[in-house]
């Protein structure tokens, strides 16, 4: 008897039924799930007075969940950490296009989809992080130039798993097609110190610890680690330098947070305005002060961290073709034997 | 030739009747059930009719024998590691008397409340650059020496220490319960401790000892989070890496086909292994194991061996965690971490609930039935344990939305209304899922301890004119309820701690404490993801001292 008004408990703590899916709601599905975030839902919903509703999960999950749904998906609005994922997205035809003057005057030509089916909303760069103690920076010049004998067991990067370094890969066969690529894949499993493993932090550890000189790692997570609550990795920051890589070619390479609106939007009027809002100047600095991310509104002040690693000059190859060549680059990758 | 013919057309007729004089309602109920929690496989493996993506070559050709090696090789290691730390502790607890064994016996079931990619996390973190084993060392005035663990055997390693207690805990039942009368016997005879457990005791723990490994080692393919962290590429980071990199969802389900294929051969192995054994214990109240106490040295030394599983499985991460709590609480910690909490308990609580009821109802309605392919159709029920979560929940998605659709459109032709989805993102299919995916978590208790009531008192009772359910809720749920219990306590810990299916099926403003630790964990925040952690630990913890209360309890 207990048990069972026990259960009767738990399931009326669970009466919560699915009805926010339509009225002056928002359904977001988002791979972001950051503090700032949440900040910035508030903030729209107290600007309009529409609820926003959350869906958090790996963008892969979320895409498949969407193309599963169909036509009757609850998602309004799809926001991912990478170009490629948004890119994916559209070929499964699972966002439409958007024409809004906002969108148009603040978000770069580069940063946003060809048929305008999503904006990018935040940018982070993809740069190379030496150790100050054992390398002269000026002997640093580009990605493509880390494959050079001379870094031969000094590089230590993460695996091929990750999104960040397939964007990369997928960058470069673009810039330079896919034969250079491959060469460009074996030199740099050559010169790798170890067997590709743990995070961008981790190689940044790597490196401060001496296990390598040179890492490959997202400015991001460089942010995180000169602002940690543990001491011993603030410590592990002050030992690296940044090099923001190939100034003098293609611009740094770099990567985006984006958002688009879903094909079968219910609520296509509030995913609009709150992809204008995202972009919003008030929105980006929320973004650029708090979440170590460059703001893609160039109006918005960025944080004491950023200003510090200074300006650079970006690739603005349209990131629609990082998508594109995103399996391309996989493929290259088990070949070369990149783990 | 004509006679034959008649013989067989009799020998059809003859059999359909029969089958039609052994249906029973029990029999449609089961295969009801069966079908309900199977449909989801089937529904995976009616999608391999489609066959691979066209990047199944390039997997052949430069990935597959890497994934084999890989994951033979955690099976195998990890297989040897939980024997050691499993089946040496059960043994010493059931059979010695030692300081703090008390204790001892439910902290060695404590590892199983940390998921494994947190203890994972954990010890990638303690033994990184700047770790605490360097600022031990450094605290000390001695060298960093540095232990590198983010490789194939410390991952082989990590997932053995969290995964033992499984063979521990169906270990001990039965050396509790049953190895009494066989020491007894070979005391007698004047064997040695050491050649009874090795002759005797060892062989007749078998079944109990394979019924914990098997669960270990289906955990051990499932793995995603502890292999990816720690760069080690096996079935399950491939089925993901064929699924979101090559973007080749059929590829991915062609994969896990292969993965349950290894799954099966593991089983029949062991079939075929003990085919020609029979294990029986008439007794039913057999008397509790007589514990030896032996001299202060001894007892010190086993003290120390079984200490050390808990040791490296529960103390060390957790002490990193709270490590990592300490620094971060300010900014993790606030109000609504409580009603997460509360979520997340909830919604366990509601899961192993579903998933006992239904377990019990399949073991007694196959048993119930007389059809004898039924009963063997019912052991389909376990499948889900063997497929990745994250493919569990695409084999939910597809019939649930497929249900819905036509609900909608009744729906709209009766109302001319539309609505939204009425199954698919509520909590009813992440509910289904979980109860597909831990369907064999609660079996395998319940049934042996079914297996264990003889048939003879529900047989009389039935007799006597009482029907099944009285007869069940009479006799032979009083005689289950312990093996019920710890089914329903396994698959709470294992929703606490499940990761993948509940990112894809959790419905809006549901969320769960794997979920928000994992969040923080995906953004290189590990230290953040102190907190939820040592809430999951926490939660889970209760439950399972509760558990072993149970088994202790004579």
């Amino acid at each position: 008897m207990k048990n069972i008004v026990l259960v009767l408990l738990v399931l009326s703590l669970f009466s919560c039924k699915n009805q926010t899916q339509k009225g002056d709601v928002l359904n977001v599905y988002t791979h972001r799930h950051y503090e700032s975030d949440q900040e910035l839902f508030k903030l729209f919903e107290e600007k309009t007075g529409i609820k926003v509703n959350v869906i958090n999960a790996s963008a892969d999950e979320l895409i498949q969940k969407m193309s599963l749904e169909g036509r009757n998906s609850p998602a309004d609005v799809l926001i991912t950490v990478d170009a490629g994922r948004l890119h994916r997205a559209k070929t499964s035809d699972l966002l439409q296009p958007i024409s809004s003057k906002i969108l148009d005057s603040i978000v770069p030509a580069h940063l946003k989809d060809k048929d305008n089916q999503w904006f990018a909303v935040t940018k982070r760069a993809r740069v190379i992080a030496y150790a100050k103690d054992r390398v002269n920076p000026e002997e640093l010049s580009t990605f493509e130039a880390l494959t050079d004998e001379k870094w031969h067991n000094k590089l230590v990067i993460r695996s091929s798993g990750n999104i960040y370094n397939q964007s990369l890969l997928a960058s470069i066969i673009a810039n330079h097609g896919e034969e250079y690529a491959k060469e460009w894949v074996a030199g740099i499993v050559k010169n790798m110190a170890r067997t590709p493993r743990g995070n961008d932090r981790d190689q940044v550890k790597a490196v401060a610890a001496g296990e390598g000189d040179l890492a490959i790692v997202n400015t991001y997570y460089i942010g995180l680690m000169e602002n940690s609550s543990n001491p011993e990795e603030v410590q592990v920051t002050q030992s690296i330098g940044l090099f923001f890589p190939n100034q003098e070619t293609t611009g740094t390479h770099i990567n985006v947070s984006g958002a688009g609106v879903a094909k079968y939007a219910p609520n296509k009027e509030n995913a609009i305005k709150f992809l204008e809002f995202l972009v919003s100047e008030e929105a980006q600095s929320v973004f650029a002060l708090s979440n170590y991310e460059y703001p893609i509104n160039n109006n918005v002040e960025v944080s004491e961290t950023l200003k510090r690693w200074g300006d650079f000059r970006e690739d603005t190859m349209n990131l629609s073709l990082l998508g594109e060549n995103n399996k391309n680059a996989v493929i290259l990758f088990d070949e070369g034997g990149w783990r | 030739m004509k006679e034959a013919g008649d013989n067989e057309i009799f020998s059809i007729k003859n059999r359909l009747l029969r089958l039609k004089r052994d249906s029973n309602r029990w029999s449609l109920i089961t295969l009801f059930v069966v079908l309900l929690i199977a449909l989801p496989v089937l529904t995976i493996i009616f999608e391999l009719f489609e066959g691979p993506g066209e990047s199944w070559v390039h997997i052949v050709k430069n990935l597959l024998a890497q994934y084999v090696s890989n994951s033979v090789y955690l099976l195998i290691v990890c297989s040897i590691l939980v024997l050691l730390f499993g089946v040496t502790t059960s043994w010493l607890v059931s059979r010695y008397e030692f300081p703090f064994r008390k204790q001892l016996e439910w902290l060695l079931i404590l590892p199983l409340a940390i998921p494994s990619y947190i203890v994972a996390y954990a010890y990638a973190g303690a033994f990184d650059y700047g770790g605490s084993l360097e600022l031990i060392q450094r605290y000390f005035g001695m060298e960093f020496t540095r232990i590198d663990i983010m490789n194939r055997f410390g991952l082989a390693f990590v997932l053995s220490i969290s995964l033992f207690p499984y063979v521990y805990v169906s270990t001990r039942a039965f050396f509790l319960n049953q190895a009494n009368n066989l020491l007894e016997a070979s005391r007698m005879l004047g064997v040695g401790e050491f050649r009874t457990f090795f002759k005797l005791i060892l062989p007749l723990a078998r079944p109990a000892i394979i019924a914990g490994m098997i669960l270990v080692l289906m955990e051990v393919l499932n793995d995603y989070g502890a292999a990816q962290y720690f760069g080690v590429h096996t079935f399950t980071t491939g089925i993901f890496r064929s699924w979101f990199s090559l973007e080749e969802p059929e590829t991915a389900i062609y994969l896990s086909a292969l993965l349950l294929v290894l799954v099966f051969a593991l089983i029949l192995f062991e079939k075929w292994q003990r085919r020609k054994i029979q294990y029986s214990n008439e007794r039913t109240n057999t008397e509790r194991i007589y514990r030896k106490t032996t001299s202060k040295r001894k007892q010190f030394f086993i003290f120390c061996i079984v200490i050390t599983p808990v040791l490296f499985g529960f103390f060390i991460p957790v002490a990193q965690l709270i490590y990592w709590a300490v620094l971060t609480y300010s900014s993790v910690f606030d109000y609504s971490f409580l009603m997460l909490s509360l979520q997340t308990f909830g919604i366990a609580f509601l899961t192993a609930t579903v998933t006992v009821v239904l377990a019990t109802l399949l073991i007694f309605s196959a048993k119930w039935n007389r059809i004898g392919f039924i009963k063997n159709l019912s052991r389909l029920g376990v499948l889900g344990y063997a497929i990745p979560g994250a493919v569990v929940a695409i084999g939910v998605m597809i019939p649930t939305l497929a249900l819905d659709r036509w609900l909608m459109d009744v729906y709209a032709s009766i109302s001319g209304n539309t609505t939204g989805f009425i199954i698919h993102g509520t909590l009813f299919a992440l509910v289904y899922a979980y109860a597909v995916r831990f369907l064999a978590v609660a079996y395998n208790p319940i049934e042996s301890t079914t297996l264990k009531v003889s048939n003879s008192i529900p047989d009389a009772s039935k007799t006597l004119g009482v029907g099944n359910f009285k007869t069940f809720f009479k006799i032979e749920y009083p005689l289950i309820k312990t093996g019920m219990l710890s089914a329903f306590i396994l698959v709470f810990v294992d929703v606490l701690k499940e990761l993948p299916l509940t990112l894809i099926l959790k419905p809006f403003q549901v969320n769960t404490l794997a979920v928000r630790a994992f969040e923080y964990a995906s953004d290189e925040r590990v230290m953040e993801a102190a907190i939820p952690s040592l809430f999951i630990i926490f939660t889970a913890a209760i439950p399972v001292i509760f558990l072993n209360k149970l088994l202790v309890r004579k």
